[in-house]
């Protein structure tokens, strides 16, 4: 089957679902939402949240009640979140957004049973290198692009990049129940997850994990030797009349 | 219904929030008095119970001052809520908010004392940490402690003061560049336990006797001063150092607003406390008093309660007597020390810890007294690294100007 026709095939099916309408109201929302209008921002917020409601109605509940209302909470923070981070007009709130969706993250990953892999997540993502980008974003322009930065190319842009990727989602989605995942208990819910992940990576993966250390090390090496650039730099500054003590 | 382990639950988190404040209250007071002590003044002692205010022929109690907590709380709360017209609302508010709830956030993976058997209403031992973090505690912690330098930047950038973005700018450099050690120093406790757990953590060194802090004497040195640069005391208080920067990231704050960050402060230093005592000084484990039995009896977990405390506050008093004692570091100087002298230190701990460790496991119990050897061949390695660091790179302790060097280069090391 050629890929036209499956896609032609998903599009059909997808009128029927709510989850297809959900997602597409999403994405809808989202490029609204980018839009140089207000009025346009506004009803983009409402059509995210319809599609996100949408979403929401079309996965199936899960068992208890307090798994139910924690995975809906974490899940509706990722989701909400990542989409302001990628709406926000400031660099600063962008950042926190990102933040905050990468807390629904690890909360999503506590609530399966992967301890280290949230803890992680929050360690590595929301702890250092969310922390450095606000560290730049508030020593550069806190206000975001200028409006003449925003709306050039957007306008065109904006639809078609929500469009194709939501039809890339929309086709994993209906395709997804294909893949039942096979579960395994012995790996992640293992009570010595951490013991096991460890072995795993200095055992069996050493080299791979040796080499990705060295590279990083050279990265940060030739970080410094372009940044510390000799002497030149320096006379240059007291040539533009520095201070002399 | 609500389920008998929820509602455990919920008890332990209303008394660790509740005991949490009223301890990081009167802390305050501690501190005040403390440094009054040190400073031979007689510091705040009036405030009491306010008995005349009722009939005008009683007299006001005045308790040693017990009652100043609650009159700067009410103070604080009572105080106009001024927001200045120039900062960015949403963040301002958000900052103090994200700061607490991190501080707070921790103490649910850290135990209170060991477990309190079943008895009274309950049938099952009770673990004395609300959660057990599921044996990743060590990291939560570390997590959550990397979250509160949000709090921080955000409150220095929202502020829109120069005097505050500054103290945000430090204060981030130094959160950030002070993780390394303290991660560094708890690698080697987590090699030699092999645990993320806190509560094996202590555990191991309660069945053996042994604290880290006597087998690995580097590693606790670095992770005893890194911790105090997480927490912002004293000599590592570059954030807010009145001097320089007003009040640093918490300057345009008032009201309940800089009450939180105040507060967010104090639990920092506790929780730095019960780290450094959970870690290094053997949690709950006393020799000959606490036993060291998973299960103990009802005489041994109020024990170790107890023990646990009188550590975690003797511990805290140092931490107030350092505040006084020591002239705040220079910025090069603090940096200097985190990147030349505690990154070093830690690296070197972590390799000999693995050196040790690994001979005491071949060693296995062929050799009598190898626990002893150990620990003074930690010792050892601890005393030839200080001396070693300590002449290899000098920290520049004086604080006269460099004349001597080019302004970019002073520049340059900032």
């Amino acid at each position: 089957m050629n890929v036209t026709a499956l896609l032609l095939a998903q599009v059909s099916l997808a009128f029927d679902s709510p989850m297809a309408w959900g997602i597409g109201l999403g994405f809808a929302g989202l490029a609204l939402r980018l839009a140089p209008r207000v009025a346009w921002q506004k009803f983009g917020l409402f059509a995210g949240l319809i599609g996100i409601a949408l979403i929401g109605v079309a996965l199936p509940p899960l068992g208890d009640a307090l798994p139910q209302v924690l995975f809906w909470l974490m899940a509706g923070l990722a989701v909400v979140a990542s989409g302001a981070a990628v709406t926000a007009r400031s660099p600063v709130y962008a950042a926190i957004w990102f933040a905050v969706s990468l807390l629904g993250t690890a909360g999503l990953f506590l609530l399966q049973g992967a301890h280290f892999l949230g803890i992680a997540t929050i360690v590595v993502y929301a702890g250092a290198i969310v922390v450095t980008f606000l560290f730049v974003l508030m020593l550069a322009q806190p206000e975001g692009h200028s409006p003449y930065d925003r709306i050039s190319w957007a306008g065109f842009a904006v639809p078609i990049a929500a469009i194709g990727v939501a039809l890339v989602i929309g086709t994993l989605v209906s395709s997804l129940p294909n893949f039942a995942p096979a579960a395994h208990p012995d790996e992640i819910l293992h009570d010595a997850h951490v013991a096991r992940l460890g072995g795993q990576l200095f055992a069996k993966h050493l080299v791979s994990v040796e080499v990705i250390g060295t590279i990083l090390l050279v990265a940060l090496v030739g970080a410094i030797a372009i940044v510390i650039q000799g002497n030149p730099r320096r006379k240059s500054v007291t040539q533009e009349g520095g201070t002399d003590l | 219904m609500i389920e008998p382990q929820i509602l455990i639950i919920l008890v332990k988190v209303v008394i660790v929030i509740g005991g949490l404040m009223t301890a990081a209250a009167y802390f305050v007071l501690l501190e005040r008095r403390m440094a009054a002590w040190v400073q031979d003044r007689v510091g705040p002692n009036r405030v009491g119970a306010p008995l005349s205010q009722l009939n005008k022929s009683w007299k006001d109690l005045r308790l040693f001052g017990l009652g100043q907590p609650a009159a700067d709380g009410v103070k604080f709360i009572l105080k106009e809520e001024y927001t200045p017209a120039h900062v960015d609302k949403r963040l301002f508010v958000l900052a103090p908010i994200s700061i607490l709830v991190a501080a707070l956030a921790t103490f649910a993976v850290i135990p209170f004392g060991s477990v309190l058997p079943n008895g009274l209403f309950w049938d099952e031992p009770i673990d004395m940490a609300v959660s057990s973090g599921a044996g990743v505690g060590m990291l939560v912690v570390f997590a959550l402690s990397s979250i509160a330098v949000y709090g921080v930047i955000l409150g220095g950038w929202a502020s829109n003061n120069k005097y505050s973005f500054l103290g945000a700018l430090r204060s981030s450099a130094q959160l950030i560049a002070y993780e390394l050690p303290l991660g560094l120093g708890i690698l080697g406790v987590i090699l030699a336990t092999g645990s993320l757990d806190l509560d094996k953590i202590i555990a191991a060194q309660a069945e053996t006797g042994w604290w880290f802090a006597f087998t690995q004497p580097l590693g606790f040195f670095v992770f005893f001063v890194a911790a105090f640069a997480e927490a912002a005391r004293l000599p590592f208080d570059l954030p807010e150092c009145e001097q320089e920067l007003i009040g640093g990231y918490h300057t345009e704050y008032a009201g309940i607003k800089l009450l939180l960050f105040l507060v967010a402060e104090f639990l920092h230093m506790i929780a730095a406390s019960f780290l450094i005592v959970m870690l290094f000084f053997g949690g709950w484990h006393f020799w000959f008093i606490t036993g060291s039995e998973a299960n103990p009896g009802w005489v041994h977990a109020i024990l170790r309660i107890a023990v646990l405390m009188t550590k975690i506050f003797v511990v805290i008093l140092f931490f107030m007597l350092v505040r006084w004692s020591w002239p705040r570091f220079r910025f090069d100087q603090l940096m200097a020390f985190a990147w030349k002298v505690m990154l070093p230190l830690g690296l070197i701990n972590f390799v000999a810890i693995a050196v040790i460790d690994q001979v005491k496991t071949m060693s296995g119990d062929s050799i009598p007294g190898i626990d002893l050897m150990c620990a003074v061949a930690a010792w050892g390695v601890c005393i030839a690294a200080w001396v070693v660091i300590s002449f290899a790179g000098p920290l520049v302790a004086d604080n006269l100007p460099r004349l001597d060097l080019d302004p970019f280069d002073v520049d340059s090391q900032i």
